[in-house]
């Protein structure tokens, strides 16, 4: 079997052979889910071993007829775009498993149906090339996880999984609807139908629907993200989910929203997107500095986290909208980060509120000393989050600000101040939970963080401190990609990007050539040396 | 060997399986007269008679006319046959268990319900506007029967006598509607009226008065807003298997009938407002159903308003006849006969009487304690909300699909902005399964032998399947749809 069928479909054969084990053999139950997961892990590595880095394509496809009446295939593969966002995925489910052990003492058997479902979807969604399995993958996703928050959540679960669920399912319909009418011009222009995603990309639109269906398919996306003002399901959901379906949330969910404007609304609505760009900047600038000063005040530490991923992601947005080759791949790059970073704090939030059952700042103060080891991973996730130079998070957010400045500097600019918000409710969470003297008596005997949620961590900080140090690595891999996604838009008739970039294509690509020494190294001349073709 | 001008040879092959299902059911009520200890027997015994009859739909593998061009057998046909026996199936099989456990298990209830497929069948396959309300008119007087059928429940008399009373208004509608058709065209024979309709260029306000009472009484039938609020009682007062057949298989019969009416009219249709109105009743029927919905406690009542929306789905696919939409009517029919009755059908099993409301607080919880009905009822709700995997993404894909390529986007439009409202009622079905305690003191209903989890397996794998590979079905509904629309 192809890897990437194996990697899909590997997951929802082992929820089908789990629904058979007995109810009460919670061991093996997990420790299903855990081997199950792990093994798609493995097989997904085998991804980079057969890697072509020269290809801006699509690798691994495969193509069958499915409903070869309508033109709709199972047609798969997986670009420098997709590639990490697929590894986060194989890598984020056995560590929810291996976190979640303890912790799921309700129906454990569907829990782990559940989250192997959802990586089905979830690989599904990155890998389809076909724009209708695409869909049905993206949807997919949607009910494991309603059932996830819904019966394992918090005290207002019902409230929250019905309302992640509403938004989500409102802005994808009417994405189907724009779906099938792209289907039915591209059939017209093409003789045959078609949603295989690199038939429509040439597809001929009026301005007019192209701008109805830029809003239709932005609009689906947008609330995924989520972007401001669409933010409000994120909070809730993430508040109420238990510690799994957060990670999973932020970590691989979110990022559909953002995978989806690069991989279908930048290329199949080139000039839309180049007209509506600023309203999208705006307002991902906006839920940028909004979600970090909500997240500032948060007195609920999985509130604040929940925040904090709203001004993150906006950076994603950002670079994805300020469509410059570098602040696309920092968005990339960002997006893995988001799910290493965000992904590890709600599992240590998880962690503590599984000891104590509050997440509430004011309960806590000096825990450091008690949990030593929690503390130290905590900080370091943290630091991650904030950017500091040598872990993750600072790449992402260096190359996604460096690129915006070249075309929208007031954007930047004012981002920019987001990463030092960041450091502030970030920082000041840290101070408040784990230094200073031991405010509350119960908080002198928290047990320390136990050995499957150590394990969970370590892939994650060796990751972050990966990325951080050796980004090459990973942009490598994005880059031709990345460019042949430049050309996409940048070749359209009318595109300005092209003047404003200030390089033509050639310019690009020797500019591009040699920029993993000038990002990855020394992190100061990047800044002053102008990159893509600077000459004019 | 002629025996008369309008006995074509091989007639009686055309009308196998409604003899087959005709004198099966006389067999059943004779059996039940004479062994009346042996009711268990009955209904294998009727199972065998479904059986037998989609075995004799094979013997037909090409069509043609018969009767004097009154009777077509086809591959559209034969379709929806197949779709009235699977529902006809289902309900038995549900009705089962459920009659069982009410103690009134009987076997002119399932003759009823073979005359009722014998009526359904004459719809879909009559050339005549005669003949088909003279299969309307056998399929009504079974299910005022079969709804009526839980004798010692008030509700249930409540329900037949109600829907006896506005159905037989509303065949006058349709017998007058017909008459006037007549009188404009000369004929009531479907064919003879397509080449009048060929000729013409211009309508008259009689013909316009005659279209409006046929949809009159065929919006009743199919429980199209505004002709709608008979459905929700009816079907609360039903036996629930038979709500669920009744909310399925009738509104099948009347779709083939009214797509070979509008196929008949297709060249005056572009020319006049009627399928303006036809969208109004869709638009309307979605938006009244989908938001009415939302406020019922009881499941029942939940599924008739779903039912009348999903009608307004199927109508959006009508209003250009082409072979696409007639494809994905057919195939929307046997997705809802799956999906609906089988959601009927868990109700039915999952309710511990009859007597009370079947209100959402009843199944609190189930979905962890009765795992098999809990997922099927769960996957029927994904499916009537049309998200993928299911058969409903799948269906509803096809009538969207449709309507864009035949230009209605605002009727689309609307379809999908009323889905969205639709998931909500769908899923708070899932909330309550799963996310919800039971209540104190709740017992477990005994109904749900092997027969009920046997309709249910099926539903859910046709579900699935359709779902999941759909093609074949896709293939079969469009040969169907090409051989309709090519005569």
């Amino acid at each position: 079997m192809p890897i990437l069928s194996t990697l899909i479909w590997a997951p929802v054969a082992a929820a089908i052979v789990l629904a058979f084990f007995p109810n009460r053999a919670q061991t093996a139950i997990k420790g299903w889910g855990l081997f199950v997961s792990t093994a798609v892990f493995i097989i997904s590595l085998g991804l980079l071993r057969g890697w072509d880095d020269g290809r801006a394509g699509f690798q691994f496809t495969e193509d069958k007829p499915w409903i070869a009446d309508w033109g709709i295939h199972y047609s798969l593969g997986i670009d420098g775009i997709s590639v990490w966002l697929v590894l986060l995925t194989t890598l984020l489910t056995p560590i929810i498993f291996l976190a979640g052990w303890n912790a799921i003492h309700k129906h454990p058997k569907e829990y782990v149906i559940a989250f192997l479902i959802m990586e089905t979807a979830m690989i599904g969604a990155f890998v389809a090339i076909d724009l209708i399995l695409f869909y049905i993958f993206f949807e997919l996703m949607l009910l494991p996880m309603y059932l996830v928050i819904g019966v394992w959540g918090g005290a207002r679960r019902i409230y929250a999984a019905i309302k992640f669920f509403l938004f989500t399912i409102a802005g994808s319909l009417l994405m189907l609807l724009a779906i099938i009418y792209l289907g039915f011009v591209a059939y017209h222009q093409l003789g045959e139908p078609s949603f295989n995603i690199l038939d429509l990309y040439g597809t001929q639109l009026t301005p007019r629907v192209q701008a109805l269906l830029f809003f239709a398919f932005s609009l689906a996306f947008a609330i995924k993200v989520p972007l401001f003002p669409l933010h409000t399901w994120l909070p809730d959901a993430h508040v109420e989910a238990p510690t799994g379906g957060s990670i999973i949330l932020a970590g691989v969910m979110l990022k559909m929203g953002t995978y989806g404007f690069l991989r279908f609304v930048l290329p199949f609505f080139p000039q839309s997107s180049e007209r509506w760009a600023t309203l999208l900047i705006t307002l991902s600038v906006i839920g940028i500095i909004y979600g970090a000063l909500v997240a500032w005040v948060q007195p609920d530490m999985k509130k604040l986290v929940a925040y904090s991923s709203v001004s993150h992601l906006g950076f994603c947005v950002l670079g994805i909208f300020a469509m410059t080759q570098t602040s696309i791949e920092g968005s990339i790059l960002q997006m893995v980060n988001h799910g290493l970073s965000t992904g590890a704090l709600f599992l240590l939030v998880g962690v503590i509120y599984e000891r104590r059952h509050t997440r509430l700042l004011a309960d806590y103060g000096g825990i450091g000393k008690t949990m030593p080891v929690y503390a130290t991973f905590f900080i370091i996730a943290v630091l991650s989050s904030v950017g500091l130079p040598g872990l993750n998070g600072f790449v992402g957010e260096f190359l996604i600000l460096a690129g915006t400045f070249k075309t929208h500097p007031t954007a930047a600019i004012i981002a920019a101040t987001g990463v030092i918000l960041a450091a502030i409710y970030l920082l000041w969470l840290v101070q408040k939970v784990f230094f200073g003297p031991i405010t509350n008596e119960e908080n002198r005997h928290i047990p320390d963080i136990a050995w499957n949620e150590i394990a969970a961590m370590i892939p994650l900080v060796v990751l972050m401190v990966w990325i951080g140090v050796h980004p090459t690595t990973f942009l490598r891999k994005m880059e031709p990609s990345v460019q042949h996604l430049m050309t996409q838009i940048g070749a359209e008739p009318g595109g300005k990007m092209m003047v404003a970039q200030g390089g033509s294509q050639a310019h690009r690509r020797i500019g591009s050539q040699d920029r993993p020494t000038t990002v990855c190294e020394p992190m100061s001349p990047c800044a002053s040396e102008p990159r893509s073709g600077g000459a004019q | 060997m002629t025996l008369h001008p309008l006995l074509e040879p091989g007639w009686q092959l055309a009308v196998l399986p409604e003899l087959i299902l005709s004198g099966g059911g006389m067999l059943l009520i004779l059996f039940d007269a004479f062994l009346p200890r042996a009711k268990s027997a009955l209904a294998p015994l009727a199972l065998i008679v479904f059986i037998a009859t989609t075995w004799s739909e094979r013997l037909f593998v090409q069509g043609g006319t018969y009767f004097g061009g009154t009777y077509e057998i086809s591959p559209i046909t034969m379709i929806f046959d197949l779709t009235f026996l699977l529902a006809g199936m289902l309900a038995l099989l549900f009705a089962r268990d459920y009659l069982d456990r009410e103690g009134i298990e009987g076997g002119e209830f399932y003759a009823l319900l073979m005359w009722g497929t014998v009526g359904m069948m004459m719809m879909a396959k009559g050339l005549d506007l005669l003949l088909i309300i003279l299969g309307l008119e056998i399929l009504s007087i079974c299910i005022f029967v079969l709804v009526g059928y839980h004798r010692r429940m008030p509700v249930s008399n409540e329900a037949s006598l109600k829907y006896f009373l506005m159905g037989a208004f509303a065949t006058g509608f349709i017998l007058y509607g017909t008459a006037l058709f007549y009188g404009a065209t000369e004929s009531t024979n479907i064919n003879t009226m397509a080449r009048w309709f060929a000729t013409t260029t211009q309508t008259t306000p009689l013909l316009t008065i005659a279209f409006v009472l046929l949809m009159s009484g065929f919006g009743f039938k199919l429980a199209l807003a505004p002709f709608h609020p008979w459905a929700p009682d009816v079907y609360q007062g039903a036996p629930t298997p038979v709500a669920g057949w009744l909310s399925v298989a009738p509104k099948a019969a009347t779709l083939i009938a009214l797509v070979r009416l509008f196929n008949a009219m297709g060249p005056v249709l572009p020319k006049v407002s009627w399928m303006n109105m036809v969208a109004t009743l869709a638009i309307l029927s979605m938006i009244v159903g989908n938001s009415v919905a939302i406020v019922q406690r009881d499941l029942k009542r939940m599924l008739a308003y779903s039912g009348i929306a999903h009608v307004g789905y199927m109508m959006i696919a009508m209003l250009t006849v082409r072979e696409e939409s007639v494809a994905a009517v057919a195939v929307y029919t046997i997705v809802y006969a799956l999906m609906n009755i089988g959601a009927f059908g868990v109700v039915s099993l999952l309710m511990k009487n009859e007597n009370d409301p079947h209100t959402l607080d009843d199944i609190a919880g189930l979905g962890f304690r009765r795992k098999f009905f809990g997922f099927a009822l769960a996957l029927c709700m994904f499916s009537l909300s049309g998200l993928p995997p299911t058969a409903g993404f799948i269906s509803k894909f096809f009538i969207f699909k449709t309507a864009i390529e035949s230009g209605h986007t605002t009727v689309a439009l609307i379809g999908i902005l009323t889905s969205i409202v639709s998931v909500y009622y769908y899923l708070r079905v899932v909330y309550f399964l799963y996310m919800k305690e039971p209540a104190e003191g709740y017992e477990i209903s005994s109904a749900g032998g092997v027969f009920a989890v046997g309709a249910l397996t099926i539903a859910v794998a046709g579900i699935l399947a359709i779902g999941l590979y759909p093609t074949p079905l896709f293939q079969a509904a469009g040969n169907a749809a090409r051989a309709l629309l090519q005569q």
